[in-house]
């Protein structure tokens, strides 16, 4: 019997993930699919943002998966294969889609055979009716080279793909951009020749074509997806400096991501006046810039409480909303999700109450606890808001 | 220069740092073009450390991989952190 495919779907933060992982999931083909959605911090937000139909499966599974000591990954495919064997769900494929922050390579070894040790019967089981057929990488086009240079886990994210899919390619119109697009495209070839690169948005593009069953195998990926993966288990293995011996790994012991990496929520009960909410934006996203890594949401706009709008900010770009006929659950308050790098979260929650209670005052004090060189608004922050 | 990327913002520059990195490894510790030398970058594990510690495997066929850990960022480490971290072995 075929093992189910399993995909990684990974990416760095805001570079498309979900946007692709719906446009898959509304091909009828895909009608088979288990959607695994894991997301960084204790606060889960995208499976809201993720439109899984009726035949899907999904399951979200908080703090990073590529953080996680033990088998994480291998626990949720698990319970997936029991609900299976109970006839209670049916499927024929699962995409993992990883936090932007994910660090492939414990991922993957959870995935491949030979890679992290078996831990019992449960890892068996999972070893024997899942494989991993495929690593697929969203580029964002206007945050992909400042990610390469500055997050380590977005050149480990280009590395191990076996696809690549340059996102946001229509923002590139003039000759000028094109150019810098090709020039991503050769810098992607540098960090990892073997993958094939494609144009998320070229006319012929089809997504359904990234989860089709093929066989992924880390070795040709080159020396340094080999190395990593290598590493990855020696380091598990290894008790780190200044510590006993024989210590027993903690839950700690594996954190990918620095405490200057911090995740935090913004919630609103009342609904939202649209033009103070577009203040906020714009005034933390200019004052914040790179260090402002991603925020995401759904906000009940006091226009149209019906309407709930998602919001998605990339370091300096916010981007214009999109609006959805219906809240796709019971939960109809404002939530906004925030992964900062050294920003804080009470000078931002303060930003956040002083633009929607109209207090300049507390929101200027609020922008200099962020660090805000400018206060002036950014045009494009300010427009792209109000954009329907 | 991207022109759709923030010109100002703040590069780290991580390519070819670990390339330099890795460079330094080779070097210092005379290994030749079958080794592999594997660099990234992990939370510290230990209290009282700093944030982040760079993480460099070096893989000697047939061989138990040896670990240097350097309790400073890849765009922070230098030659000498490398040296003081053990990477002189040979």
């Amino acid at each position: 019997m075929d093992k189910t495919p399993v995909f990684v779907l990974t990416g760095f933060l805001g570079a498309g993930k979900s946007t692709l992982l719906n446009r898959v999931l509304a091909d009828p083909a895909f009608g088979d699919t288990a959607v695994i959605i894991n997301e960084f911090g204790d606060v889960a937000l995208d499976h809201d943002l993720v439109r899984v139909g009726e035949t899907k499966i999904a399951r979200t599974t908080t703090g990073c998966l590529c953080c996680t000591v033990g088998s994480d990954i291998r626990s949720t495919l698990h319970e997936l294969h029991v609900l299976a064997s109970a006839g209670e769900i049916a499927f024929g494929r699962v995409i993992v889609e990883t936090t932007g922050l994910a660090d492939p390579a414990p991922l993957v070894n959870q995935l491949i055979p030979g890679g992290a040790q078996a831990l019992g019967l449960r890892d068996n089981l999972v070893a024997r009716n899942f494989e991993l057929t495929g690593v697929v990488t969203l580029v964002d086009i206007v945050t992909g080279e400042l990610s390469i240079e500055n997050h380590f886990e977005a050149t480990k994210q280009i590395a191990f793909a076996d696809r690549i899919v340059l996102a946001k390619t229509d923002l590139a119109r003039d000759p000028a951009s094109v150019r810098d697009i090709d020039s991503l495209k050769v810098r992607l070839a540098g960090l990892n020749p073997a993958a094939l690169i494609d144009d998320g948005h070229q006319e012929g593009f089809d997504p359904a074509m990234l989860f089709q069953r093929r066989v992924y195998a880390p070795s040709s990926l080159g020396d340094d997806v080999v190395g990593w993966l290598a590493l990855e288990e020696a380091v598990r293995g290894d008790s780190g400096h200044g510590s006993e011996p024989n210590r027993e790994p903690t839950a700690s012991s594996f954190a990918r991501h620095g405490a200057r990496i911090r995740t935090f929520a913004l919630t609103r009960t009342d609904p939202i006046a649209r033009e103070a909410f577009g203040k906020f934006l714009s005034l933390l996203a200019t004052s914040a810039g790179p260090r402002l890594l991603r925020v995401k949401g759904l906000v009940q706009d006091q226009d149209e409480p019906d309407r709930p709008r998602i919001i998605h900010v990339v370091q300096h770009a916010v981007f214009p909303p999109t609006i959805l006929n219906a809240w796709p659950s019971e939960d109809r308050r404002t939530r906004l999700v925030f992964i900062t790098d050294g920003i804080d979260p009470e000078p931002v929650r303060q930003l956040f109450e002083a633009a929607l209670n109209g207090k300049p005052g507390k929101a200027g004090r609020a922008l200099g606890k962020l660090g805000a060189k400018s206060q002036k608004p950014s045009g494009r922050a300010r427009a792209n808001w109000h954009a329907p | 220069m991207n022109r759709l990327a923030n010109p100002f913002a703040p590069r780290r520059a991580l390519p070819e740092k670990t390339r330099q990195i890795k460079a330094w490894v080779c070097e210092l510790c005379n290994l030749d073009d079958a080794v592999v030398v594997s660099v990234t970058e992990l939370a510290c594990r230990d209290e009282d450390c700093p944030d982040i510690e760079t993480v460099i495997g070096i893989m000697r066929p047939g061989e138990k991989i040896e670990i240097i850990r350097v309790h400073k960022e890849v765009a922070e480490v230098t030659r000498e952190d490398v040296i003081g971290a053990g990477g002189n072995s040979n």
